[in-house]
């Protein structure tokens, strides 16, 4: 069951890998998706779909820096590959001409 | 140990650093997740864990940081399963699916199916964890495997005469110099036999009666772990005057403030003195033998106690004594060699009377479990006996579990039949049935676990214990728990999947007709089972309350419920003995002035309370080696009076007698003893231990000196003038606030300086019961459980079968039975099994009684409502949940039934 396209939550979750821009770990995206979106998720859905879509070949990972807020353990950075910014476009445009062959709205009362 | 309850107060502990997460879903999360995940998840987890702390408070963060963990499981352990799609998976999930849709369609029988299995392995789960308690004593001191704990049986002619646990001091001392797989010894010496003392807060004077009070070598830390709060292991017992006190002894005496460097005042004749506290222990953890409230320096003892220095430290056998192991050494020569040391220093006095000492070794980590206090084997039948309830619980729920899907099989039929002519292989319909018997008996393990949190601090008041959960934390537990599902899912999955896949496509799809008595005999056969469980539970219950009630109730030859005891003084003992004697005048006189009073004795001991001495005594002229084992009790002159003792020969004392000149001794002395008969007794006496020689006054019938357990111990009351351990009070209960008032202000003016304490002899006599009460008690908890689930089980199949006769029902109806015919005929079959149930429990129930009762020397005899009764409440109950079902299909309406067709 190979999907082509992106599930909503993945591409909100490959967005927020993108913005930011190697600081991408669970925490981090789990609050860059809850501040845009407006809704809060759990950390778990977070952690399995940043690796679904590294499965993909959508995302590429390291192990980053360690704090002592998160007792001396190392973090999981993720960045969007080539094929993954692919796949962003083309949902966008997907999303484009979609929206550009909806006849233009008429003003509501 | 006397404990204000008032002491619950946390105490006051040393900051914690950080706020940890809950480590057992850390623990879990580790054994399933891939290591190369782990480090980031715990990661993550930690920081967003601190960070709802700060915001949203503890109980949050730890709830949600269980939500994550359990959402990180099952993400990462089901995403590879459904990743890659292939027939199985998919047939999985449909299976999944229509297993789903039966469980909400039939939602009544699947509720009783997953709480019936629930219910029972949370019980197991509870037991298993008490089993675990049990079974974890002092397994936390360093070496414990190679501790253990001396045990002397002195052998006289080839016989044993007893089992000891009580060294002499000089004994532990040799054992260290000259055993060199000896590692390391302690020596304990717990308050002298007359118990009590009474320790004083010198700040405030407030004082208390004290007997936690052991004398320690200085290595008792170095073998046992018992964490300090505050002071240093090495340095707390080096001083002569040092204590170690426990935190609750802590806040008893000190309240908040810091009880470091604080002294307390030890009040109890020789062992009196000032004592400074350098060092305060964490409550003891409950699962060790060794429980006590202060620690004092073996040092102190010995200079203040001076016959145990005697004869070279050979003399007195008080001191307990573990030893260390280097490493698991053959115990049999350890105690060869032990054995060599007593011969060596002791074996010349020995032979005098025939007799060698034989050591033994008690490992430390089974005292708890196959010990008792004195050394002697413990009965330990309450584990034995919770399993095999643990078992039967379980059974009976699966049986309601293959009861109730073969008797649904109806409703299977069909779909069996669509799945066999489409193509299924009978295999395939096995594990589906099997698959959803996975699917219950997985549902029904969570809830249990979730059940045995809610039903723990019920069973922690029932047994007095504080159990936690903790074997949640064991590997073992969960190698355990899956092994009792998967063994469940497939014992109780495999019958209805046999029965249910064995249809013919045929002759299901063709009629309706299904015969519903398909697999009938097996189904009564596992309810008669149920039958025959609930019966063996109800009648143990019956059996130990029975027993309970037996030993309250029993004659025991002393009238307690009229006798007050009163501690005697502690304080005052320091003084000289003048003095005290004539304050005990003053106190006796003044209370025998109250006209409630009738009158008043001190003793060593009261019943219930064993003896002060317990030892060697023989008839004067018999040879030594005719020693036997018998109890002393020291008494005044109204003793006998106080008591109402009924004399079979001579008489109470009198006050010219001289103290320790004469005993008054029990039928069984004059027995053991071989005095002859009651009146020659009277011109024999008795020689304790080879030393002391006392004239026989008097021979009174057997009493119950202790408790119903114990057979009567020859038992000889010694004269003491002055021995006033307790004062024993007799009196007219019918004013007791201002009897009591009296008492205590006598007390306080001729003993100003100790406190003043009293209870009454009955309930304190009856507190040696508690363990049967609190056995009682879980037994009958868990008999309610078990016959709960029964029940629930026997409704579902009533009900079920009900449906199925419902035009049967409705035919007979329209041609005149009457409700009471159609009841019988539908509880009719249920009777017959409980009959049967019944026939087959008896010989059970016999030999369960007769191996439990073996315990008491004083026992019920086992009569025939032990049967019966158990058989009447059975009967009842079933009734109840029969009729109420039979009840409503006898009276529905025959339209009802007979028009859909």
């Amino acid at each position: 069951m190979k999907t082509k396209g992106l599930g909503e939550f993945e591409e909100l979750v490959l967005l927020a890998v993108c913005i930011l821009e190697g600081e991408a770990y669970g925490i981090s995206v789990k609050r860059e998706v809850e501040k845009h979106s407006g809704r809060s998720i759990l950390l778990g859905a977070v952690h399995i779909t940043l690796y679904r879509l590294q499965d993909k070949g959508l995302l590429q990972s390291e192990m980053g820096g360690n704090t002592a807020k998160r007792g001396d353990r190392r973090k999981r950075l993720f960045e969007v590959t080539a094929a993954g910014m692919k796949q962003l476009h083309a949902a966008q445009d997907v999303r484009q001409k979609m929206w550009q062959l909806i006849p233009q709205l008429k003003p509501s009362l | 140990m006397a404990i204000d309850p008032s002491i619950k107060a946390e105490f006051v502990m040393p900051p914690i650093k950080k706020p940890k997460p809950p480590s057992l879903a850390n623990w879990l999360a580790s054994k399933f997740i891939n290591e190369s995940l782990i480090e980031e998840f715990f990661g993550d987890l930690l920081e967003i864990y601190q960070e709802r702390i700060s915001t949203k408070g503890k109980f949050y963060a730890k709830l949600m940081y269980w939500v994550d963990v359990l959402h990180l499981l099952i993400g990462f352990t089901s995403l590879h399963l459904f990743n890659h799609q292939n027939n199985p998976t998919i047939m999985f999930k449909h299976y999944l699916i229509v297993a789903t849709r039966n469980i909400t369609r039939n939602k009544g029988y699947s509720v009783i199916n997953v709480l019936g299995l629930a219910v029972g392995m949370g019980v197991c789960l509870l037991i298993l964890q008490f089993i675990y308690f049990e079974s974890s004593y002092d397994h936390f001191h360093p070496d414990a495997q190679n501790t253990y704990r001396i045990t002397q049986r002195p052998v006289r002619n080839g016989e044993t005469i007893r089992l000891d646990i009580f060294h002499t001091y000089a004994f532990g001392e040799k054992v260290k110099e000259t055993i060199p797989e000896v590692r390391n010894t302690v020596r304990i010496h717990p308050v002298p036999q007359d118990g009590i003392v009474v320790i004083t807060n010198p700040i405030d004077s407030r004082r208390f009666f004290e007997n936690g009070v052991w004398y320690v070598d200085s290595t008792f830390f170095q073998m046992f772990d018992f964490p300090l709060l505050y002071g240093s292991k090495e340095s707390a017992l080096s001083e002569k005057h040092n204590i170690i006190i426990t935190e609750q002894i802590a806040i008893k005496y000190f309240g908040d403030s810091d009880p470091l460097g604080k002294s307390l005042k030890i009040s109890g004749g020789s062992l009196s003195g000032d004592f400074t506290i350098e060092g305060v222990l964490k409550k003891l953890p409950e699962n060790s033998h060794l429980q006590f409230d202060f620690l004092l320096p073996m040092s102190f003892l010995l200079t203040h106690y001076g016959a145990y220095v005697r004869s070279d430290g050979w003399g007195w056998q008080n001191f307990l004594t573990y030893i260390t192991l280097h490493k698991p050494a053959d115990t049999e020569g350890v105690t060869n060699k032990l054995d060599k040391i007593i011969d060596t220093y002791l074996g010349e006095k020995l032979a005098e009377s025939n007799t060698v000492i034989k050591t033994g070794l008690q490992p430390l980590v089974d005292i708890h479990l196959l010990y008792d206090y004195e050394g002697g084997d413990r009965n330990n039948h309450n584990i034995w006996f919770f399993s095999v309830i643990a078992i039967f619980i379980l059974l009976i729920a699966w049986i309601n579990y293959i009861n109730l899907s073969t008797a649904q099989a109806i409703h299977r039929a069909k779909e069996v039949g669509i799945r066999k002519s489409i193509g299924a292989y009978r295999k395939q319909l096995i594990s589906q049935f099997l698959f959803e018997s996975f699917l219950i008996n997985g549902i029904a393990v969570i809830i249990s676990i979730g059940f045995v949190f809610v039903l723990l601090p019920f069973v922690n008041n029932i047994i007095g214990k504080e159990l936690e959960f903790t074997v949640l934390h064991n590997a073992r537990f969960w190698v355990g728990l899956t092994t009792v599902f998967f063994f469940g899912s497939i014992c109780s999955g495999i019958y209805p999947a046999f029965v249910l896949s064995s249809f013919k496509p045929s002759s299901v799809l063709k009629s309706v007709n299904l015969n519903p008595r398909r697999g009938f005999s097996l189904r009564k056969g596992l309810v008669a089972f149920q039958f025959l469980t609930s019966l063996f539970l109800i009648s143990g219950t019956y059996l130990v309350y029975k027993q309970i009630i037996f030993m309250k109730n029993q004659d025991l030859g002393i009238d307690m419920e009229q006798i007050l005891i009163v501690p005697g003084p502690r304080v005052i003992l320091d003084g000289d003995r003048e003095v005290l004697e004539s304050k005990y005048q003053v106190f006796k006189s003044s209370l025998a002035q109250h006209h409630s009073i009738v009158a008043v004795t001190g003793t060593s001991n009261v019943p219930g309370k064993g003896a002060i001495w317990t030892g060697d005594m023989r008839k004067l002229g018999d040879p030594i080696d005719r020693d036997v084992l018998g109890d002393a009790v020291l008494v005044d002159v109204n003793f006998t009076d106080t008591y109402d003792f009924n004399f079979i020969a001579g008489g109470p004392f009198n006050e010219e007698m001289e103290s320790f000149s004469a005993v008054i001794i029990n039928e069984v002395a004059v027995k053991t003893f071989g005095l002859g008969s009651p009146l020659e007794a009277l011109n024999e006496s008795i020689i304790l231990s080879g030393l002391d020689t006392m004239k026989v006054h008097g021979v009174v019938k057997n009493v119950h000196w202790s408790s119903l357990r114990d057979a009567h111990m020859p038992t000889i009351f010694g004269l003491e003038h002055s021995f006033n351990a307790h004062f024993s009070i007799k009196m007219n209960t019918s004013a007791l606030p201002e009897t009591l008032a009296h008492v205590e202000s006598a007390y306080h003016e001729a003993f100003p300086d100790d406190p003043f304490n009293y209870y009454f002899l009955d309930d304190e006599f009856n507190r040696q019961y508690q363990a049967d009460v609190e056995f009682g008690n879980m037994f009958s908890a868990f008999t309610a459980l078990a016959i709960f689930i029964a029940c629930i089980g026997l409704f579902a199949l009533v009900s079920f079968s009900a449906t199925l006769r419902i035009k049967e029902i409705g035919i007979r109806k329209v041609l005149g039975a009457n409700i009471r015919n159609l009841m019988l005929l539908l509880s009719r079959e249920y009777l017959f099994l409980l009959l049967i149930a019944n026939l087959l429990a008896i010989p059970l129930i016999i030999f369960g009684a007769r191996s439990w009762l073996e315990n008491y020397a004083f026992r019920i005899n086992l009569a025939p409502d032990l049967f019966i009764i158990p058989a009447l409440v059975l009967a009842l109950i079933s009734f109840m949940t029969v009729s109420y079902r039979t009840y409503f299909s006898a009276k529905a309406n025959p339209v009802d039934s007979l028009r859909k067709e």
